[in-house]
């Protein structure tokens, strides 16, 4: 079949399988491999990706479900140079350690201020709620997100 | 030290500052296993047993063979028919089959290895392999496995490590013990004996990174990608399965709390390799890395024996491993707990025995700092019962108990930077022991606070011996390369050696570049285990940087014409002392015309010489010393425990990177609130894993954090580099411990088994009722 769909800005017309997801299409199609795989069940996250600005799980969804789509994963958020404010608010804040649930929480926490710019912390925990981390007990996640939405008003 | 090297300024241990490599991992650009391939590779899927115990009565792979687009499917068949392949694999026990040769021992267990152009035909192939099964009894859990007249997992032992010894005849494929005193004489002192039986279920590691490996071989020389957390003991496994070179490459690893501690699918995908003549990848997925390495289900039985007034006289330790199918990793684990068993208290006469038993189950291997946690939960938890009992303060009850420096453990060893004292007391004052709790104006949840302690030792050999090398060396363009075996799982060790590396030689970040984990080009290691890296790593940076100093003070000497004495090393390169004359780093080596370079050792072992000028033992290079304190609400309508704080302290010895310490102590505590609350793996009564898919198997997230407060004593450790120590698990193994004691507060009810579910909440509650 055949899917047209928007990536990081790109529009892209492909032939895929039918029972190709979006995840295996970012990966091994695109080679886009910031997005990544672990449970393949919609659970822990870790291939979370933007599609129309709301974040999914990749692994759950088709290819042909996102027809007309814009979608964007962690190479189309990191500018040509340096870091996006939330990636650099990670850095700074420790939010990761292993780094491999770090693309997804990070897409997450982007879906989540687009939303709503001023989250309180509650409102961060429910929302980031649904990503699996395993190496930061969440602290650091939790306190990047919190620099990110304090600084928030200086993004360009 | 060398005599020219510049004064000991700290410059960058001590710093706090994000790993190295966090830009790259924000940014997605950091390549795992999963991300990695080679040219003209094919793809494995594995046939795997669906029983937990059966002879295997034939295999006919033909049809998968057949299949168009399939290379080749290694079974028993193929393995035994190559003479230049060993057929079976093991760290400590040398019991696991490349593939299952006359039985499967556990759900899960490789039957076959299908590889094909691509993953999707792998998999239609691989249900096209018929194994016909004759269904043997299985032993699903150490009692079933010591019953009399119990199957035998395993007819014959073949033990690898000297210290392992099993029981012939049964499933025991260790029984070790440890003591000190007199334990019978102890007891017939004690004004109260108390036992206990304490129990903790099995679960898994959940790294997120998929066991992955590729596999190729080349004009006779193995080269594995894997995320294996022991490049060199694999490659020298490789070596002698295959008799062939091997080199062992390791990528970031994207955790592996011991999961991946050992190697367990290398060699079999080598052997697929070799059978395919192609390169062959693999990659697990989440449900098969459940039926490949679990943290093992531990039963401890404890009687301790008590004076009026606390203090112990006498504790005996029975203690029971499920160590699965195969004992590959988990049989040395067991050994490891006698260390720890007794826990970090002054104890005259004591005995431990250990027992760790071959079931049907997965494979164990460590997770975190296992075994460690389970006997600190255990010895902790029947502390507040001694104390509710003789009407004793907690606190006090372990004041009046634990080490000091100077101290014999159980051992032998005699204890230095024991500051188990200062553990206790930072733990429990960042969470507020002494305030008042909050009270529920309902009446409907109960809120408590609870308290533990312990010790753990990192991975030691028996005898004095080098465990790691590492080289430094100066190359082309300034730089200083430290070549290092440790593996970058996210614990945060290529940042840690830079610092180390960087003060060592008196040079800032940007003049240090990590080279890590690739038995080719670094020397050699251990493993990146048992929080040993930091230590001993370290140690060895700080050595080689020691041997190359007066190779760049010859050649620095020679080409400025200057007595070497009489030059000093700046951050830029080095100069005469008076300032008359320099070369920097960079022009050095460009006039050398070839990089300086030299390793260093990290020799550890043999014999401790105490300030009384006796000789002690040394069965742990460092013992790390930690408290937890935590505080909990029971929904007594629910039975949902919360963990609402958690403070740990730990020894590290010197901070290197500070708030990397607090944020891996965060980790530990994060973690291991799922063991201790719902994580649990089942099998049903046909020996079935139940939950394997994480859709069953909940893991803690955002909204079951708690408020943490890490905190530590950094009294510089003798002997470390810079003073650190090793830290990585110790935030783990003192939660459940501290949160079964704080229910206890907080309901009157000590639980005796985790994980601490609703349902055995609320029967808890009624059975008190």
């Amino acid at each position: 079949m055949n899917v047209t769909f928007t990536v990081n800005g790109e529009t892209l017309s492909l032939d895929v399988p039918p029972s190709t997801t979006l995840l295996d299409l970012l990966r091994d199609r695109l080679g886009l491999h910031g997005t990544k795989e672990y449970c393949h069940s919609g659970v822990c996250g870790a291939c979370t990706v933007l599609a129309d600005g709301k974040a999914v799980s990749s692994c759950s969804m088709l290819a042909g479900q996102v027809e007309g789509a814009d979608v964007l994963t962690i190479e189309g958020l990191t500018p040509d140079e340096g870091l996006h404010p939330i990636q650099q608010a990670f850095v700074d804040n420790f939010g990761l350690q292993c780094g491999y649930c770090t693309p997804g929480m990070i897409l997450l926490a982007k879906a989540l201020l687009d939303e709503n710019p001023a989250p309180t912390r509650e409102e961060i925990i429910r929302y980031m709620g649904g990503n699996i981390c395993r190496c930061t007990g969440y602290a650091g996640i939790l306190r990047s997100v919190e620099a990110a939405v304090r600084e928030r008003g200086s993004w360009s | 030290m060398c005599a020219a090297t510049s004064p000991n300024v700290t410059r960058l241990v001590g710093q706090s500052m994000p790993s190295l490599e966090a830009p790259d991992k924000a940014a997605g650009r950091i390549e795992y296993m999963a991300d990695l391939t080679v040219p003209n590779m094919a793809h494995a899927k594995v046939v795997r047993s669906p029983l937990p115990h059966a002879r295997i009565l034939s295999i006919d792979a033909s049809e998968a063979r057949a299949m168009p687009g399939v290379v080749c499917v290694l079974t028993r068949d193929e393995v035994r028919a190559d003479p230049e392949m060993e057929e079976v694999y093991g760290f400590v026990y040398r019991d696991a089959p490349l593939v299952a040769m006359d039985k499967v021992r556990h759900e899960g267990d490789i039957v076959a290895v299908v590889v094909a152009d691509d993953v999707d035909t792998a998999e239609a192939a691989a249900e096209l392999v018929d194994v016909e099964y004759e269904e043997l009894p299985a032993v699903m859990n150490v009692p079933q496995a010591l019953a009399d007249g119990a199957v035998q997992v395993h007819e014959e032992f073949f033990p690898i490590a000297p210290e392992l010894r099993p029981i012939e005849g049964t499933n025991v494929c260790h029984h070790a013990t440890i003591g000190c005193g007199d334990v019978e004489q102890g007891f017939a002192e004690s004004d109260f004996v108390y036992e206990d039986e304490f129990l903790a279920p099995p679960v898994q590691h959940c790294a997120l990174d998929l066991h992955a490996v590729i596999s190729q071989i080349e004009d006779g020389q193995i080269t594995v990608w894997t995320n294996c957390q022991s490049p060199f003991p694999l490659g020298r496994e490789l070596e002698r399965i295959f008799k062939m070179p091997a080199r062992v490459i390791i990528p970031y690893v994207g955790g592996g709390f011991g999961s991946k501690s050992r190697d367990r699918i290398e060699c079999v995908i080598t052997a697929a390799a070799k059978l395919a003549g192609r390169p062959v990848r693999y990659i697990l997925t989440q449900e098969e890395t459940f039926m490949t390495f679990i943290r093992p289900a531990y039963r401890n039985r404890m009687r301790t024996g008590v004076k009026k007034d606390g203090t112990i006289v006498a504790r005996h330790n029975e203690f029971w491993v499920d160590v699965g199918g195969y004992a590959i990793s988990g049989a040395r684990s067991a050994n490891n707990t006698l260390k720890v068993a007794t826990g970090p208290y002054r104890i005259p006469n004591a005995r431990v025995d250990c027992y760790a038993v071959y079931t049907n189950k997965p494979p164990s291997s460590p997770y975190r700092g296992l075994p460690t946690t389970q006997h600190t939960m255990s010895y902790e938890a029947q502390f507040d019962r001694i104390a509710r009992d003789l009407g004793i303060d907690r606190l006090e009850l372990r004041r009046r108990n634990l080490v000091r420096d100077g101290d014999i453990h159980i051992t032998g060893d005699y204890l230095r930077s024991a500051h188990s004292h200062e553990c206790l007391e930072q733990a429990t004052e960042a969470i507020g022991w002494d305030e008042p709790l909050p009270v529920d104006p309902d009446g409907k949840k109960l809120r408590g606070r609870g308290v533990s302690c312990t010790i753990k030792y990192t991975l030691t050999p028996a005898r004095e011996m080098s465990e790691n090398s590492a080289e430094v060396a100066l190359v082309e363009d300034g730089v200083f390369e430290v070549r290092i075996g440790t593996v970058n799982i996210g614990q945060g060790s290529d940042t840690v050696m830079a610092q180390i590396a960087g003060d060592a030689l008196g040079v800032g970040l940007e003049s240090v570049r990590i080279v890590h984990s690739d038995t080719y080009r670094v020397p050699v290691d251990s493993s990146t285990t048992a929080s040993r890296s930091t230590y001993h790593m370290g140690r060895a940076v700080v050595e080689a940087t020691d041997n190359l100093k007066p190779q760049m003070l010859e050649a620095a000497s020679q080409l400025l014409e200057r007595e070497a004495a009489s030059l000093v090393f700046t951050p830029e390169g080095i100069a005469q002392a008076d300032g008359s004359a320099n070369v920097t780093y960079g022009e050095l080596v460009e006039r050398v015309g070839a990089p300086l370079a030299a390793t260093g050792d990290c020799v550890v072992g043999g014999m401790y010489a105490g300030p009384d000028g006796k000789s002690y033992p040394i069965a742990s290079t460092f013992w790390t010393f930690a408290s937890c304190a935590a505080e909990v609400e029971v929904d007594t309508e629910t039975g949902t425990v919360r963990v609402v704080k958690a403070a740990a302290s730990a020894t590290t010895g010197t901070a290197v990177n500070p708030h990397s310490i607090e944020t891996q102590l965060e980790g530990g505590i994060g973690q291991e609130i799922g063991p201790t609350l719902f994580e649990q793996l089942v099998w049903d009564d046909g020996g079935q894993l139940i939950n394997a898919a994480l859709l069953d198997y909940p893991l803690p997230t955002m909204e079951t954090m708690p408020e943490y407060a890490p905190r530590f004593v950094d009294h510089p450790f003798e002997g470390g580099p810079f003073g650190a120590k090793g830290m990585g698990e110790i935030g783990s193994v003192v939660v459940p411990g501290a949160v079964v004691n704080a229910v206890y507060d907080a309901t009157g009810v000590l639980f005796h088994e985790i994980p601490l579910t609703p349902h055995k909440i609320i029967e808890g509650l009624e059975g008190q009722a």
